[in-house]
């Protein structure tokens, strides 16, 4: 699947068959992750700090027994509003065998995208690298960045392991 | 279809890998004089079924070597062959080998085929050579008028220890001297300049006819665990005796044994009294009636050996009927001889040691000569034999870990339905609440049985000494005797693997630096025999493993001087256990010169930080010429920790309680600064750095002034600190859960765990924050 996405400007038989993604807004942007790296959907409860961990880093909560590390990407991406009501919603990622919670402002849905949808991203330089974008996808007159969330999540910019991929 | 045989493989090699174990087990418990028929045939049916299943998966270089290896068995167990001490030694070789074989077959290592090829001709030459010997071996004709034995009438004790200094300044040794005099002849061989309440080095010779578990307690009163020991003198007590009785439980080897009786089990009983009648004439008799010998056969003998005027050993068994026959015994009190009734403890032994035989008669021998000469035998054997009957299961790991995990999770929603249903309080319903105590009882009582699954007996660990030890006095030249007690303490899985090489460390440097070579210890006036104990006991929420040596104990001057020359900060005030300590630090040895063994100072640093590493401590307890103990600390488990969870701001930490000393609220005048910046506090007349939590951790604390907050004071290692925290709050058992499952390391933090509210709480990490304290210090000094 990963393939698939990534030659979403060939043509082929591949662009046909669709994927689902899951789609969520961020302040005024919407994004777009596999669906099947999310692990489920809860609302917010606040965390147990980090001492010393970078602002975006919550800190920790305990997910049905298992220690949790919870990610605001409005922190990190400086967007939107940061603020934590009830309606917050936190989206549990199961990325490189580790399980990690996103602070998102709302989800809105699940969408279906062949590759042919996914349209190469221009570049553009900025505090989102475009490495972590597969491209973007239009639907209706919404866009959508598709974001590769699992190399978001291990890259060395989240801070979120030891060793981490640059 | 064919089977795809490679998925048994794993089993294969888990099942060798125990045989293996097992046979080296036994083999070192075997004894060579004597082999017992049992453990041979058990060695054996493990090379079989090695054999056996290495053929059926097609190791075949496995089935050939195991081949040669039971042929040889096979030989010994038919008695075919006499066992020999090489013969032992090239079976526990051969066993090497079969596991290295084994492990490349796992694809670890490879094995050398002329290595393998060699102990092959070995096993080989060695059933051939041995063709020889067996017809040489010494038949005792069953007919000679060889004395019955008086094994048992005196034994001789060498007893040494060292009392401890309130037993000895009261009149805890003369008490005990007393006390051994009621048993026996006592001779004083050696003692303190300053006798009887002097602490030192007494040396004492008791002759008794009882055994040496009667006095040993009194000992153990008087002298530390370890700062004495007992042992009898073998060489003293033969001189008395007469003739020859083989220890062999259950395996009567009537000819080299018990050739006098034998006549008794083929003759009608009828003619048991003329024979007992020979024996008390010799003087020597030896007679015990068995529970299944009937009264009325009883007192003929009794009858004649009452007018044996010698030194016959009568023990008449409560069970055997008329229990007139011990009066008469008891008054013919003439000579040497040894007439105690030993109504309770005789029985019983009996009854445990002897097998089934034929003939109720042929058991005598066997019984006494086990009781007299290793009664502790027949307790081994029960219990071998319990353990081999134990039944289990083989399930992985994962799948336990997983059953723990759930049963976390089962505890901390019965803690939070709990905490809900006491904030509901009056509205809660009765029969609710008597529900959740009950479920309360019944998630303790499983989480504790399922953790007990993980504990597993610390034998694992110990079985593997008697080799170390017996391989390594083999190359030293120093003849050692490993005693191991408490191997049924049980510990988490994941520390058993653990400790196995810290221990084989302790074990090392105790038989290379520890036990003298023989003649030294002749000359310091101690049996030439080393003793190591191996020991571990439960103690508080702790398991306490024992290494302790009786040889020539640590040398405080050597260790200064060496510490000196090293450059390191040391005085001669310094405490003995201060000193000690020093042998932990890098790079340290003694050793004048360096030996495979040990002696390159690697090694002791590296048991005490794999220890810490546990969250254990390890401990040095010596005395010049005495002996060292290394008592090794380590909680019973990884996964749970005795924790008191302290609060900064809105934040709950927990912190270890091992590392806890105490916590006290500072006055301002006990906190001062040095340039301005570290802070330290004086805690009795110690100055300690101070840590404050929310500084270090950038949290917003409820006090602004230390004062109004608690200092807790910890000791990591040695090294003392002050942490600043705004309260306490309780103490709680926590189960560690890991941060770096999902997240990173935290410096300062060492894991996490689940608070009874469902919150995450930090554990703190009191050797990283105690560095922090010290790295303060630095940049302020």
């Amino acid at each position: 699947m990963e393939a698939m996405t990534h030659t979403g400007a060939t043509t082929g038989e591949d662009d046909l068959i669709a994927s689902e993604y899951l789609t969520f807004t961020l302040g005024n942007e919407e994004y777009a992750i596999d669906i099947l790296k999310v692990q489920e959907i809860r609302g917010y409860e606040p965390p147990t700090l980090i001492a010393n961990a970078p602002p975006f880093i919550k800190g920790v909560i305990n997910l049905r027994g298992i220690i949790v590390p919870i990610v605001d990407l409005r922190i990190k991406f400086n967007l939107g509003k940061i603020e934590y009501t009830p309606f917050t919603v936190v989206v549990i990622l199961n990325v490189a065998g580790r399980v990690i919670g996103v602070v998102v402002d709302s989800v809105s849905d699940v969408i279906s995208l062949t590759a042919a949808q996914i349209r190469p991203a221009p570049d553009f330089s900025g505090t989102f690298d475009t490495k972590y974008i597969l491209g973007l996808a239009s639907m209706d007159s919404r866009m959508m960045i598709v974001t590769d969330i699992e190399r978001l999540m291990t890259s060395a910019d989240m801070e979120l392991i030891d060793n981490a991929s640059a | 279809m064919a089977i795809d045989m490679s998925q048994f493989y794993q089993v294969f090699f888990e099942e060798s890998a125990e045989h293996l174990a097992a046979m080296e087990a036994l083999l070192l418990d075997l004894d060579i004089e004597n082999p017992d028929t049992e453990q041979l045939n058990a060695i054996f049916r493990a090379a079989h079924s090695i054999k056996g299943s290495a053929g059926t998966f097609g190791f075949t270089d496995l089935a050939d070597t195991t081949h040669i290896l039971e042929n040889l068995l096979d030989r010994i167990r038919k008695q075919e062959l006499e066992l020999r001490a090489d013969m032992v030694d090239a079976f526990l070789e051969s066993g090497d080998v079969l596991r290295d074989m084994l492990e490349a077959h796992q694809g670890r290592g490879a094995v050398d085929p002329a290595v393998v090829e060699a102990i092959c001709a070995r096993l080989r030459q060695l059933s051939a050579d041995e063709a020889v010997v067996a017809a040489e071996v010494p038949v005792v004709p069953s007919g000679e008028a060889t004395p019955a034995v008086n094994v048992a009438s005196t034994r001789v004790f060498d007893i040494q220890f060292v009392p401890t200094e309130a037993s000895a300044k009261g009149d805890g040794v003369v008490n005990l001297l007393e006390d051994l005099r009621a048993f026996g002849q006592l001779d004083i061989l050696s003692q303190p300049d300053d006798a009887p309440h002097g602490v030192g080095f007494w040396q004492l010779r008791l002759t008794t006819a009882g055994v040496d578990s009667d006095f040993t307690d009194q000992i153990d009163f008087v002298a530390d665990n370890g700062a004495w020991r007992v042992s009898e003198d073998k060489s003293a007590a033969t001189a008395d005796e007469f003739g020859f009785f083989a220890d062999a439980p259950g395996a009567p080897d009537e000819e080299q044994a018990y050739g006098f009786f034998e006549p008794l089990t083929e003759r009608p009983l009828g003619e048991i009294a003329a024979t007992v009648d020979t024996a008390s004439d010799d003087g020597y008799g030896f007679f015990e009636p068995l529970p299944a010998v009937t009264p009325a056969q009883v007192t003929e003998p009794t009858a004649l050996l009452d007018d044996g005027d010698g030194y016959g050993f009568f023990a008449p068994l409560p069970v055997a009927g008329g229990d007139p026959l011990v009066p008469p015994v008891l008054d013919e009190g003439e000579g040497y001889g040894f007439f105690v009734p030993l109504p309770a403890q005789l029985p019983e032994t009996v009854v445990e040691s002897s097998e089934p035989a034929p003939l109720a008669l042929a058991q005598v021998p066997t019984a006494v000569a086990s009781l007299a000469r290793e009664p502790a035998r027949a307790g081994r054997s029960a219990a071998s034999a319990a353990a081999a009957s134990d039944s289990s299961i083989r399930v992985s790991i994962e799948k336990v870990d997983q059953l723990i995990n759930l049963v976390g999770e089962l505890v901390i929603t019965q803690a939070m339905l709990l905490q809900t249903s006491t904030q509901m309080q009056e509205s809660a319903p009765e029969r609710l609440l008597n529900g959740l105590a009950q479920l309360e009882r019944n998630t303790r009582d499983l989480q504790e049985s399922v953790m007990s699954i993980r504990m597993m007996p610390i034998s694992f660990v110990f079985s593997r000494f008697p080799r170390v030890v017996r391989d390594l006095s083999n190359k030293l030249g120093k003849q050692v005797e490993l005693k191991t007690s408490g191997e049924t303490t049980e510990l988490d899985k994941s520390l058993i693997e653990r400790i196995a090489d810290p221990l084989t460390h302790l074990i090392r440097n105790s038989l290379d630096h520890g036990i003298e070579l023989p003649e030294k210890r002749i000359a310091a006036g101690k049996n030439p025999v080393g003793t190591i104990t191996l020991k571990a006991y439960h103690q508080g929420g702790n398991i306490v493993i024992e290494v302790g040596d009786d040889g020539a104990g640590l040398p405080r001057q050597k260790i200064l001087a060496k510490a000196r020359e090293r450059g390191l900060q040391v005085s001669d005030q310094m405490t003995d256990s201060e000193v000690f300590n020093l042998i932990f630090e890098a790079g340290f040895s003694t050793a004048e010169q360096v030996t495979d063994v040990s002696g390159r100072g690697v090694g002791m640093d590296v048991v005490r930080r794999n220890i810490q590493a546990m969250g254990g401590r390890v401990e040095i307890e010596s005395m010049f010429g005495v002996g060292t103990r290394m008592t090794v600390r380590l909680p019973l488990t990884l996964a749970i920790l005795d924790g008191m969870s302290v609060a900064v701001g809105d934040q709950t930490y927990i912190l270890p309680l091992s590392y806890v000393v105490e916590s006290l609220q500072p006055e301002v005048d006990d906190i001062k600064t040095l340039s301005n910046q570290a802070r330290v506090i004086q805690v009795r007349g110690e100055y300690l750095p101070v840590v404050v939590l929310h500084e270090v951790f950038n949290l917003k604390s409820g006090w602004t002034d230390l004062t109004q907050g608690i200092m807790v004071v910890l000791d990591a290692d040695g090294a003392k600190a002050a942490l600043f925290v705004d309260a306490l709050l309780g103490q709680h058992q926590v189960v560690i859960k890991s941060l770096e499952a999902n997240y990173r390391r935290v410096n300062g933090i060492s894991g996490a765990t689940i608070m009874g509210d469902g919150h995450v709480a930090l554990i703190l990490d009191v050797s990283a924050i105690a560095g922090m304290a010290k790295s303060n210090m630095q940049k302020a000094g």
